[in-house]
């Protein structure tokens, strides 16, 4: 994938260029954001449900509703738009928050907590993070 | 009458409000209760990047790119940083909207 992955364009929309391999990833992350938010056996589901205050015992339920409710929608739409070549704001917004949750789940379901973690973590697992960190770099720089 | 608090959206302190009266020749202070603001802690994680960071603090509260990258910065290098102070349930509602932006966000009361 050379050139940028994402471009902004005058109109305000954001251009996706990236190839069908990397259309296909993209949409395996959205897909586990959403079942990871669905599927309480997720893996990725005690990552996305972090204490938002962790000096109480219980969270204040409005709040982890809005989380949840939040988080689904933003990678609902990121896959209902997962084969857009232009992307609106809010919609390219979904995405990098989307991304950015399947990365920081990635992590944590991998123990990679630390730099010394990341560095240490299998080659497969690495290489997914870095992937996602290539499209986050370029998506970012939209906004 | 509890003290307000800034709501700005500026990092503030809230210190304890003494009033003072007189009354003859005797001065007594009362005391006005106050609650310490809730703080919204960013932490800092390995895999982030620190352009992502950037924007989800503008595109939340609107900061200056200056103050972002600061921010992030602070977050970077020391674990973590306050990124706002203020109401509770408004610093609960920032904190939700970081978590769903994919940043590591908690909520504590100011020591």
């Amino acid at each position: 994938m050379a050139g940028k992955l994402f471009v902004r364009r005058r109109d305000g929309r954001v251009e996706v260029r990236v190839n069908d391999t990397g259309r296909m990833m993209l949409r395996e992350f959205f897909v586990h954001v959403v079942a990871g938010e669905r599927d309480g056996e997720h893996e990725w589901h005690v990552a996305l449900n972090a204490p938002i205050n962790p000096s109480s015992d219980v969270d204040d339920p409005l709040s982890t509703l809005a989380r949840q409710s939040d988080i689904a929608s933003n990678a609902e739409l990121s896959l209902m738009t997962s084969n857009a070549q232009f992307l609106s704001d809010a919609e390219a917004w979904a995405w990098l928050s989307t991304l950015q949750v399947a990365l920081r789940s990635t992590a944590i379901v991998h123990g990679i907590l630390s730099d010394e973690k990341l560095e240490t973590c299998p080659p497969e697992v690495l290489e997914e993070i870095r992937t996602m960190q290539q499209f986050l770099f370029d998506l970012s720089a939209c906004f | 009458m509890p003290a307000s608090v800034c709501d700005t959206g500026e990092m503030t302190s809230v210190k304890p409000l003494l009033a003072s009266s007189t009354e003859s020749d005797v001065e007594t202070s009362v005391g006005i209760v106050t609650e310490r603001p809730w703080n919204v802690i960013v932490w800092n994680d390995p895999v982030t990047p620190m352009t992502v960071v950037v924007v989800v603090f503008r595109r939340i509260f609107g900061y200056s790119n200056n103050k972002c990258t600061q921010l992030m910065l602070t977050v970077h290098h020391e674990g973590r940083a306050v990124v706002w102070s203020g109401q509770r349930e408004r610093a609960e509602a920032y904190c939700v909207k970081l978590q769903v932006s994919g940043l590591q966000a908690t909520v504590e009361q100011d020591a």
